[in-house]
């Protein structure tokens, strides 16, 4: 009941919105998720707990972007700040979403909502007032790429939610960048949904400083021939969850996922995904990779569903984990659950070390044994940052990951 | 699809088990409380040790939850409706196989498992259950010859109650899980292996396992000991008759090996699984799970598991002795309404320790058939390896094939790798079969057990070929 | 007596891995320019002497020594003997997805440089060598921009490994079966590549089953393994008289001593 009373005594919300009511109602009957449930077993629970610890602030200090804008079509926004997200061009529309479908669109989704599995998603709605939560509508071509910002100032518990509707036959490239700063909790919840033979290209880089929190929760829906590309980074988070659910409402759609966590220290970061075929002729190819060093937990929870009418499916999903250290841990979990026949499915996974073959091989060429770890983790993270848009020319995620590596 | 209804054509061969042999019993008024499991330790006439050990597990029990974390859907078990005691009536010593209540030897005769001196099985000693009690043990001359202890766990409770206090619930412990518990509050027979330090077992062991009446449960206890370099190879077969209500066995195996010792393990399950509209079956809640003790020792479950109206079992080893082995090789048939939530956990605890899980499922009908497993790797197991294939194959677009695969590591220097798909039969393999004069029905058996081979080829050689018989048995009529 | 120092010293190395014993007291010196050859059955510990001698991790000296130059290399890790030059090169090279073999080779070639107090090669130089050296193994320069050895054919895999020989200007170079899988065309390639980079400074270890390399490239030493030890040394017409009469001859002179 604490963070119900929190949310409820929080000096910076005048009234609550009509969201916020329906998500702390939801939350009245079990304010907290079940720490035995599947989705949430291997949380650990002081992170969890310190993640609460922190009062909601509305008033955001001024935000640094951490790389520069380079090309000026690119479109940049931050989630929380005022700024100016009305762009009428000949060729694409960027719109903001007028409030009463943007309540419209959520309580659908909320109705939807399981306590456990969208917790994160229900306390982001129940925190969030209306400034911090931004609705595009999106149609058009050659639309320019978009960066989408989000942040948590020392201190303070913020949340922030995106909600992008694709409109038919748009092709956009998306970067959604989460900061975290010195002890804060961020909770950042998006929603995507493709139309018709729309595609994005969406990278979610997430990364933060000393005893960040994040909880990063973000649902697409997939309608017919559209192919969403996800490339993800999340690491430096004292305690973070990316939970990714995708539904491909009619199948008939295309999903690439390429993620990757990386925790040190006493990290833990973890990654649940759900990929609902709904329909038949799906594709998913998911490859997650995991990186734990030092006293860290990483973990990787992912099920893809095969109903009776998902015919023709074709799924794959890869578990990849290096365990770096004799104190880390790594919890892996790809699952399958199918009753179409026709189907392809399969899933793999592996937990070991860098491999000592190919480390033995360099270093009989002369290039020392840190070199050459650096060497394989490089093309390890590569495969990864290789498939994050927008990113890689101008900030240079590998160099970053390499050097606090 | 396929030749549907070619397929739906093709007649069903009944379960072939399901007969009900007539004979008086004596059994034990219904329910579960403090005094049926005294009762049940009294006609036992067991020692003070084992009435104790059930009553703290009894009392465990009561304190317990029935899981319900599985990916099972069942009618709630009624435990105060179930008989916990049921036995054939016989005199009170029988001192040769020829003293058995000859409507038992036909019941096993029919199941063909003979017992008697002239016609038993060469090679094989057999242990059978009938319900509650162990009928008769053959070979036992001869194995004792070699210092080799084949018995009922009664019998062995009476004449080596030192080994059964050592060990009994070392390796599943009493409150190790709800049915666990259970079974150790009442369990009423089962078998007892001890093979001495460097015996290698000169024939393979087996224990049928009978049930015949419909209101008991049966709770069986096995308990096997591999002394320091010595080997063993077992086998388990259950069959049970057709009734509409549905059947509880919880059993409990324990296998412990010490330096150097293998045991191999077993099982082909055709309990009743009930008609196709899911009426009837036993319910299968069983806990197996070995102790790899000793340095090098080895563990090795294979299982085909077909029958059961539901099976919920995770046949494991825990590797503790440095370079032991544990090895899991499974089929699993579901068809009609059946539920089968089978894998296994490998916990790597000792250095340089392997597995390997190799896992077939073949869903069909409305069944629902799930892989569930749990590879650990723990801070001491430096140099150890998992290795994992677990793959599915689909028959009809009503069953449903899961895979739940739990992996974790705490130690860098080990490698865990899981591997699993999901197939179905393609039309071109089956065309192809056909092509070449193979009748329908014969070329799904064929890829079926091409599918199984791996496993297949880990079960005992007369072990194999009735489990290829039993698939194509229970698949017929499923395609389509 | 030689007039020159010895490049390489095995003195009655004994090793094992997994307490498994693999060399049983094997002793092999070489000399500047020499060139020798080692042949034996699979199995009789010729490959693991070269890891050995390379610094494989794997394997546990339990005997005897190495010397590189005069100095006990037993300890030394794999990169400082390779950066002080010692070059193995590999029977099946290792594919590493991912890492560009471009890279690998400018890595591999300035920590060589770096240690003969050579300048270190930015990629515009190092191109310009490696365009030079791709010469002598008539590699096309395209394989340069894929990952390492990866979707390499047999014999490209073995002409990458020359390559790297050629970059990295071995004071030994230990091949360990450069000529399996290889076709008549490649196996010349490769056999001038050898004796193009070598010289009179040089010393070259040729681990082989066959005489078809030792056609192309004559050893001054021929040493015959079994079971972890040398068992003859002889001159090039020893491996002749191996093509001739078969491993089994030297069987029957295992017996006889």
């Amino acid at each position: 009941m604490e963070i119900i009373e929190k949310i409820k005594t929080n000096k910076s919300i005048d009234n609550l919105t009509e969201i916020q009511k329906i998500c702390l109602n939801k939350l009245q009957s079990s304010p907290l998720p079940n720490p035995k449930s599947e989705q949430w077993r291997l949380s650990n629970k002081s992170k969890f707990s310190n993640f609460l610890n922190y009062s909601v602030n509305e008033k955001d200090p001024i935000f640094d972007i951490p790389f520069p804008k380079t090309s000026q079509s690119t479109i940049r926004l931050v989630i929380g700040d005022n700024c100016q997200t009305n762009f009428i061009e000949e060729n694409f529309s960027i719109k903001q979403i007028s409030e009463d479908k943007l309540v419209k669109y959520i309580k659908e989704q909320i109705s939807y909502f399981d306590q456990n599995e969208n917790w994160s998603d229900l306390l982001n709605l129940s925190l969030n007032c209306t400034k911090n939560i931004l609705g595009l509508k999106i149609n058009g071509s050659e639309i320019p790429p978009i960066e989408i910002f989000s942040h948590a100032s020392s201190n303070s518990l913020n949340a922030k939610t995106l909600v992008i509707f694709l409109e038919k036959n748009c092709d956009i490239d998306l970067l959604q960048v989460n900061l975290g700063k010195d002890n804060s909790s961020l909770s950042q919840s998006t929603f995507l949904c493709l139309e018709e033979n729309s595609s994005i290209n969406h990278g979610v880089v997430s990364y933060g400083e000393n005893k960040s929190n994040l909880l990063n929760s973000l649902n697409v829906i997939q309608q017919n021939n559209s192919e969403y590309n996800l490339g993800s980074l999340h690491f430096k988070f004292n305690y973070a969850r990316f939970e990714i659910r995708i539904k491909q409402s009619k199948g008939n759609a295309k999903t690439n996922i390429k993620g990757m966590q990386i925790t040190k220290k006493d990290e833990q970061i973890s990654t649940f995904t759900k990929i609902d075929f709904h329909g038949p002729n799906g594709f998913l190819d998911q490859i997650n990779k995991s990186l734990a060093d030092d006293k860290s937990h990483a973990i990787f929870e992912g099920s893809i569903i095969v109903p009776k009418i998902a015919q023709k499916t074709d799924a794959s999903q890869l578990s990849r984990n290096l365990l770096l250290s004799n104190l880390a841990q790594i919890d892996t979990k790809p699952q399958l659950e199918i009753i179409a026949d026709d189907v392809k499915c399969k899933h793999g996974a592996t937990i070991s070390q860098l491999n000592e073959e190919e480390l033995f091989y360099m270093r009989t060429r002369g290039i020392t044994l840190t070199e050459a770890s650096k060497l394989q983790l490089s093309s390890y993270f590569q495969e990864i940052i290789s498939f994050i848009p927008v990113s890689q020319d101008r900030w240079d995620l590998l160099d970053k990951l390499l050097n606090e590596n | 699809m396929v030749n549907e209804n070619l397929v739906k054509d093709v007649v069903k061969e009944p379960y072939k088990y399901g007969f009900v042999t007539d004979i008086e019993t004596e059994k034990i008024a219904k329910g579960l409380n403090e005094d049926i499991v005294r009762l049940i330790s009294q006609k036992k006439e067991e020692p003070k040790f084992l009435l104790d050990f059930r009553l703290k597990a009894f009392k465990k029990w009561q304190k317990m939850k029935e899981p319900d974390w599985a990916a099972l859907g069942y009618k709630k078990i009624d435990y105060q409706d179930i008989i916990y005691y049921s036995a054939p009536k016989q005199k009170e010593k029988i001192s040769s196989l020829d003293e058995v209540d000859p409507k038992l030897l036909e019941t096993f005769d029919k199941l063909g498992i003979p017992l008697t001196e002239q016609k038993k099985l060469t090679n094989v000693a057999v242990d059978a259950v009938f319900d509650s009690v162990s009928i008769a043990t053959t070979f036992r001359e001869e194995l004792a010859e070699h210092g080799v202890i084949f018995c009922s766990i009664s019998e062995a409770v009476k004449n080596h109650s030192d080994l059964i206090e050592k060990y009994l619930g070392t390796v599943v412990p009493a409150s190790d899980n709800y049915f666990a518990a259970l079974n150790s509050a009442v369990f009423s027979d089962g078998s007892f292996v001890y093979i001495p330090k460097g015996v290698t077992c000169p024939m393979d062991l087996s224990s049928y396992f009978r049930i015949n009446s419909g209101d008991s449960g049966q709770f069986e206890r096995t308990l096997i000991i591999a002394e320091e370099s010595s080997s063993v190879s077992y086998l388990e077969g259950c069959t049970a008759p057709m009734f509409d209500t549905n059947t509880l066995h919880a059993a409990v195996v324990e296998l412990i090996a010490l330096d150097d010792a293998s045991i191999k393990y077993s099982t082909v399950q055709n309990w009743y699984a009930g008609d196709e509209e899911g009426i009837g079956g036993i319910f299968n809640f069983v806990t197996k799970r070995g102790k790899c003790l000793g340095k090098r020792s080895k563990i090795s479950w294979s299982q085909v598991e077909t029958g059961s109206a539901i099976t919920w079992k995770y046949p494991s080893c825990l590797l503790l002795g440095e370079e032991s082995v544990g090895e899991f090789y499974s089929v699993a048939l579901t068809n009609n309404l059946q539920q089968a939530d089978t894998g296994t956990k490998m916990i790597h605890i000792g250095p340089k320790t392997k597995s390997t899980i190799v896992s077939k499922g073949i869903s069909a009908g409305k069944s629902i058939n799930s892989y569930r497993g749990l590879v650990k790797m723990g801070t001491k197991a430096t140099g150890s390896r998992n290795y994992s294939q677990c793959d599915s194959m689909l028959i009809g677009d009503q069953a449903s094939a899961n895979t739940f695969p739990y992996i974790k590591s705490q130690q860098p220097n080990s490698e865990i790798e899981h591997e699993a798909s999901t197939c179905r039969i393609s039309e071109d393999q089956l065309f192809y079969l056909q092509s070449r004069g193979i009748e329908f029905e014969e070329a799904v058996s064929m890829m079926v057990s091409g599918f199984c081979r791996d496993v297949f080829n880990q079960l005992p050689m007369e072990f194999a070929a009735e489990a290829d018989k039993l698939l194509a048995l229970k698949l017929e009529g499923s395609v389509g | 007596m030689k007039e020159s120092d010895p490049i390489l010293e095995v003195e009655n190395l004994s090793a094992s891995t997994d307490n498994l014993p693999i060399l049983k007291g094997v002793s092999l010196t070489v000399y500047p320019g020499e060139i020798h050859a080692i042949m034996g059955r699979n199995g009789c510990g010729k490959s693991t002497l070269s890891k050995i001698i390379a610094g494989h991790p794997s394997y546990n000296i339990t005997n005897g020594d190495i010397k590189f130059l005069g100095e006990n290399i037993n300890s030394l890790e794999p990169e400082d003997r390779a950066q002080s030059g010692i070059f193995l090169g590999f029977q099946y090279p290792i594919e590493i997805p991912g890492v560009s073999n471009l890279e690998f080779l400018r890595v591999s070639t300035n920590a060589r440089r770096k240690f003969l107090n050579k300048e270190e090669l930015d990629t515009f130089d190092f191109e310009e060598l490696v365009k030079e050296k791709l010469e002598i193994v008539k590699m096309d320069h395209a394989f340069l921009s894929r990952s390492v050895n990866q979707g390499f054919s047999g014999g490209e895999k073995k002409r990458n490994e020359i390559l790297q020989m050629a970059l990295l200007e071995p004071k030994i170079a230990i091949l360990d079966e450069t000529d399996s899988g290889l076709d008549i065309d490649a196996l010349r390639i490769v056999a001038s590549g050898i004796k193009k980079i070598s010289n009179a400074q040089t010393g070259i270890i040729l681990i082989t089953h066959y005489q078809r390399l030792l056609d192309e490239i004559k050893p001054n030493y021929v040493h015959v393994m079994s079971d972890g030890q040398i068992i003859k040394t002889g001159d090039s017409n020893l491996a002749l008289k191996l093509e001739e009469k078969g491993y089994e001859w030297t069987d029957n002179f295992i017996k006889e001593t």
